[in-house]
């Protein structure tokens, strides 16, 4: 009966997993440039974020130190309160001992399907247990093959490349709506600005809190004039 | 080792995150403005993060249609903005400024 609880919401979450590969491959590949394969296996076990991840291998291929880069990838993961914030009233009935495996089985991925399957059914800790192994084990697979595939890519064929690239495509499938764009945008130019007054990469999380700050801003002021 | 430290306090930070509200929420909720406020912040970070990487080199900003950086991403926004497709992205930005920069340099 437990079984086939979790096995309902990995059944319902591993089509999802073929879109995360990708990602997974291109982490591991990229991990190979800044650190040892053991440790970029470490990181997709214990952070198990796909963006954060991404970031933190391709800053230390470039050689940035560890404050900055640890700094970005809890912006990028903040996202995440509001999906544990959201999940929180189906969890109820969850035991606190699981609690702790809840939280961390949680993904863009397992999210959504769990909240689909909450709306038509009774909320259940296992489905989501399940929902989120279904993208735990393939992001594991997805991390040793491009780990081993990362070994083959010659480091002078446009790797420097690799980072801007991601980002790139990061953004198109991170970024909704005209006024994320805006906000976006705004850090990104604020991020030049501020260099002569704050150094080196911490004007990014500088720009970052003041652009996503004016945002909130910009969404209450036209209601309430 | 700083790097070993490095990844357990992201693995740290980042289970805080997921698990702080699932510990606490249940019988507070986040206000309007701080769901709307989480939710601009990795978009921000992240065109923060790329306008560093396309403008900045050596610690100087370079805004010049010889950088190689800044013209590869030319081609690369039009593969992700078509194909949303991030190995295909990679594969077309690299080759694109390991020929720039070749062209270029």
């Amino acid at each position: 009966m437990i079984w086939s609880r979790i096995w309902r919401g990995f059944r319902a979450t591993l089509p999802l997993a073929l879109s995360v590969a990708p990602f997974g491959i291109a982490y591991g590949a990229i991990a190979r440039q800044g650190m040892a394969p053991w440790q970029a296996s470490l990181m997709s076990v214990a952070v198990f974020a796909g963006t954060a991840q991404f970031l933190a291998a391709s800053l230390l291929a470039q050689g940035v130190g560890p404050w900055p880069i640890l700094l970005t990838g809890v912006l990028i993961n903040l996202r995440l309160v509001l999906l544990s914030a959201a999940l929180t009233p189906h969890m109820r009935r969850a035991p606190r001992w699981l609690q702790p495996f809840l939280a961390h089985l949680l993904t863009d991925e397992s999210f959504a399907v769990s909240m689909a399957e909450f709306e038509r059914h009774p909320a259940d800790p296992l489905f989501f247990i399940g929902s989120g192994l279904g993208i735990f084990g393939p992001w594991q697979v997805a991390t040793q093959i491009g780990l081993a595939f990362g070994a083959g890519i010659p480091a002078d064929y446009g790797l420097e490349y690799a980072l801007p690239a991601s980002l790139i495509c990061l953004l198109f499938l991170l970024v909704r709506g005209r006024r994320a764009a805006l906000v976006a945008g705004l850090a990104a130019g604020l991020s030049l600005a501020l260099r002569p007054l704050v150094s080196g990469t911490w004007s990014t999380t500088a720009a970052t809190l003041i652009a996503a700050t004016l945002g909130v801003f910009t969404k209450t002021w036209p209601r309430r004039s | 080792m700083a790097t070993t430290l490095l990844i357990l306090g992201l693995a740290a930070g980042t289970f805080l995150l997921r698990f702080l509200p699932l510990a606490v929420l249940s019988r507070v909720e986040l206000p309007p403005w701080a769901k709307d406020w989480l939710s601009l912040v990795p978009g921000a970070v992240l065109a923060a993060s790329l306008a560093q990487a396309l403008l900045v080199q050596n610690d100087r900003l370079v805004l010049s249609w010889a950088n190689p950086y800044l013209l590869a991403a030319v081609p690369t926004f039009l593969v992700a903005w078509r194909t949303r497709n991030v190995i295909l992205t990679m594969i077309s930005g690299m080759a694109a400024y390991a020929l720039l920069s070749h062209l270029l340099g």
